[in-house]
């Protein structure tokens, strides 16, 4: 029968490709099947839209599809990147960004002002609720696209904004656009290497101003990579090189974000080499970590900066005093020695390290030891009797909020229970709510290297990671005060002044400042972790 | 009659200062009970886990006399220190007296075993007995019933119940584990239960009884019931061992005990992420877990060999 040959053949050739596909899918070590991609552990991100997404594992796998504005070189200073110039005006006012030509997203449409322009204002617009919107705050007209809900939770909805754009933000043409501020800003430069200020494409809308459904699953960016498939929520995010990028190319062909609940289950995979880079290495494996990985662990600094926020809206933590007895009854060099095994360094100031405009000690006696001093405090403020802190379960906490709570016990003679919410956006969405959920542990990586993203974000009274509810107008204002400064030097003095504030008013109990502890597996080389805890994405490589 | 009640009754020491020794007492009818007990007294087994169990019973129930440490007092400056005379197992990570907190826990794995055994006792007890009793459709249904929740895995069945009934994270997570355990484990005993009742319905004396114009609830709870129940409190004792296995299990995997609660299985689950570093913290309350549960599953392995006559 002639008919029957080729039919038998196309079979058995399926029949091998389904097995070299298989060996290749089960990640077995067989060098012909390993591809030049690596797999990067990050836990759940809580959003995929660039104005949404403010905490660092969805910024870590935008960071993937996405080209931004500007980055850092190695002193902090903003480089152009997809930026051809970032010009501002004599007084800092107004900032013309040209864009490189050529460039397209991973559908293949070109990117234009047009796309940044439309992204920013969907960000920006306050029924949009988007946990990034309080970058664009500075830009021309932010007010107008914000409205105030009459009954502040009630059933009333809020009016509709005045406006639906930023007038501060005016297209010149297809690669030109103008961004007009409030007020001079010298750091602005700075502020759009966020994640925030990333472009979206056309295909990201229904309609003007409204999102496509489903296109926070399947993002297309401007970046070196983009999606394979959708986001499989709690289990990963595959993304490709993006065959059609013009900048800078990276050296690996793919990364598989891979989520994890747990960071202990992580630091297993990354041992046993199922994943490439773990950028946490969590504290109960940090004693044997050397022994296993050898100098494939490493540790470089970074812009992390833990603390235990009071919450304003609980009556409790009104009095000053407790709030200094409860921080001064944590003894912060213990917990850094006995459970980061020095991995981290206790807090002393409200800002980190990193940043230009640092001072050392800022909290002074706040933040040092001094059980004697805590327990006269609280008792003559009366503080409750029962103390809960609540930590995200999914991020390497318990062991040193429980070892904190056993100190507070001990000095204050009070209860003191640490609370593990099963997710961090759970945890944050509860703060928001409002709800009695105690003192909360929450850390800040800046978004930007300027003072200003340590006391903006985390406590003026609109800022976005403000959980604690924490409000002050001589405080909003230093904080704009510095902003709307004309030198940087002028602008850290303003910033100082307002740290100053929060050193006497003590919204949070700073307690550390964080390294990178990360480690990688025998895959991969040239990893670096950044002081944002990103890797560095067009640095690793994958061996031989 | 050869009811277990009258004969227990009748042979209750109170009224008969009398009864010597050996030949009389060789006459007089046994019941099953009493045989048993004689059995039993003679098993070394059995005295090893009664004494087992007592001590596990007063360390739940009196910590105090084991220890005057505060589980949860912890310093760090004690972190992973040795034995010593004031801390016999030495401390964890946390710098907390692992010893004081072996013996504190007790009380939680006792008060979630016993009340999950009450609760799937009870609810076991009901689905026998009524399947058996009535037989027919009746039987038909919850007997399927019972195959069906039988068909259902368990530790996945108690991670989403658990979860759902402790969804508040500052509860001790006592109450849902409880209800939990006592909701999944009660059938295998409501089929020992109805097996044993439709044995007992057929014997004479109940058929007696009816004819008499006994009601059913006399019959159940007068006949049936006493002559019913003693396999099914030997089960229940190997359950109760089982609960408190599971508990430990559930604990471990973070949906049982929770926060404050002191735990063998919240034990056994911090110890773990640490025993590549220091192993005894884990080891201790894996020993005592693995104790209690088999001093409750040796008791009740003693108690049924004495009840069934075939296993003599």
């Amino acid at each position: 029968m002639p008919g029957k040959a080729p039919w038998k053949m196309a079979v058995g050739a399926t029949a091998i490709a389904l097995l070299a596909a298989g060996c290749g899918g089960g990640g077995s070590d067989d060098a012909s099947s390993t591809s030049n991609t690596v797999v990067i552990g990050i836990g759940e991100p809580q959003h995929l839209i660039p104005s949404n997404s403010t905490e660092s594992n969805g910024s870590e796998v935008l960071s993937s599809l996405f080209y931004p504005l500007v980055d850092f070189d190695a002193q902090n200073k903003p480089v152009p990147v997809a930026a051809e110039s970032i010009t501002p005006n004599a007084d800092n006012s107004v900032w013309t960004v040209k864009l490189k030509s050529g460039f397209t997203f991973s559908n293949g449409e070109p990117v234009t002002s047009d796309n940044y322009i439309n992204a920013w204002n969907y960000g920006a617009y306050g029924p949009n609720a988007q946990e990034g919107a309080y970058f664009f705050e500075k830009i021309k007209g932010f007010g107008d696209l914000q409205s105030e809900d009459p009954d502040k939770d009630g059933p009333k909805k809020a009016p509709e904004p005045k406006a639906k754009t930023l007038t501060g933000l005016k297209k010149v043409d297809d690669t030109t656009f103008e961004i007009t501020l409030d007020g001079p800003f010298s750091g602005w430069e700075s502020v759009m290497g966020y994640t925030a200020f990333y472009p979206l494409p056309k295909a990201a809308w229904k309609s003007e101003g409204v999102l496509a459904d489903g296109f926070e699953d399947a993002i297309i960016g401007n970046g070196p990579f983009k999606m394979k498939g959708k986001w499989e929520h709690d289990s990963q995010i595959v993304v490709e090189k993006n065959p059609s990028f013009k900048g800078t190319v990276p050296k690996v062909d793919g990364i598989t974000w891979k989520i994890y609940q747990d960071q202990q289950a992580e630091y297993a995979d990354l041992v046993a080499g199922n994943v490439d880079v773990q950028t946490t290495i969590p504290i109960e494996s940090l004693s044997k970590a050397s022994a296993d990985l050898g100098d494939r662990f490493k540790k470089s600094p970074n812009s992390g900066f833990g603390f235990i926020g009071f919450p304003q809206y609980l009556p409790e933590y009104k009095d000053l005093r407790v709030r200094q007895a409860i921080s001064m009854a944590i003894n912060r060099q213990e917990i850094m020695d006995q459970i980061f095994l020095g991995s981290r360094t206790p807090a002393t100031s409200f800002v980190s390290p990193v940043v230009a405009g640092y001072r050392e000690n800022t909290c002074g006696d706040n933040c040092k030891y001094d059980p004697v001093k805590a327990k006269q405090l609280y008792t003559e403020a009366n503080g409750p009797k029962e103390l809960k802190i609540t930590y995200n379960a999914d991020g390497g906490h318990k062991a040193w909020i429980d070892a904190t709570c056993n100190q507070i016990k001990a000095t204050l003679g009070v209860n003191c229970v640490g609370v593990g919410e099963p997710k961090f956006s759970d945890m944050l969405t509860k703060a928001k709510a409002h709800e009695n959920i105690g003192l909360i542990r929450l850390a800040w990586l800046m978004d930007y290297p300027l003072m200003e993203n340590y006391l903006g974000p985390l406590y003026s009274t609109t800022g976005s990671s403000n959980y604690y509810g924490y409000s002050n107008p001589t405080f909003d204002n230093l904080v704009k005060a510095g902003v709307v400064a004309k030198t940087s030097e002028e602008a850290i003095a303003k910033w100082q002044a307002a740290e100053d504030i929060l050193a006497k008013e003590l919204p949070v109990a700073p307690i550390y400042t964080q390294q990178n502890v990360f480690g990688y597996s025998t895959k991969v080389n040239n990893v670096t972790v950044d002081l944002f805890q990103k890797v560095d994405l067009y640095k690793i490589e994958v061996v031989g | 009659m050869s009811d277990l009640n009258t004969v227990t009754a009748a042979e209750a020491p109170g009224g008969q200062p009398n009864v010597p020794h050996g030949p009389v007492k060789k006459d007089k009818p046994r019941s099953l009970a009493a045989d048993a007990w004689s059995e039993l007294r003679r098993r070394k087994i059995f005295w090893i886990a009664i004494v087992l169990v007592a001590f596990i019973l007063v360390m739940s129930f009196w910590p105090s006399l084991f220890t005057s440490a505060d589980p949860r007092a912890c310093s760090l400056s004690n972190q992973y220190k040795g034995p010593s005379g004031s801390a016999l197992f030495g401390y964890d990570f946390q710098g907390c007296d692992v010893y004081a907190k072996v013996v504190n826990g007790a009380f939680n794995s006792i008060r979630v075993g016993v009340f999950s055994t009450l609760v799937a006792g009870i609810i076991g007890l009901i689905f026998g007995m009524a399947s058996g009793y009535f037989g027919g459709w009746v039987d038909a249904v919850l007997s399927r019933f019972i195959d069906i929740m039988l068909g259902v895995p368990f530790l996945l069945a108690g991670i989403v119940l658990s979860r759902r009934l402790s969804s508040d994270p500052a509860s001790d997570g006592v109450f849902a584990v409880t209800l939990t355990l006592g909701l999944l484990s009660w059938t295998s005993g409501a089929r020992v239960m109805r097996s044993a009742v439709i044995s007992a319905k057929q014997q004479d004396y109940v058929a007696a009884a009816r004819m008499l114009g006994a009601k059913p609830s006399r019959l159940i709870l007068q006949h049936i019931l006493p002559n019913s129940i003693a396999s099914y409190i030997v089960l229940l004792t190997l359950l109760l061992g089982i609960n408190i296995a599971s508990e430990a299990t559930l604990s471990f995997l973070g949906v049982g005990l929770k926060g404050d609660a002191i735990s063998w299985g919240i034990m056994i689950a911090e110890g773990t992420q640490f025993a590549r570093t220091q192993p005894w913290p884990l080891v201790w309350p894996a020993i005592f877990l693995g104790v209690t549960v088999l001093a409750f599953i040796m008791l009740g392995d003693a108690v049924r060999d004495a009840f069934d006559p075939k296993l003599r």
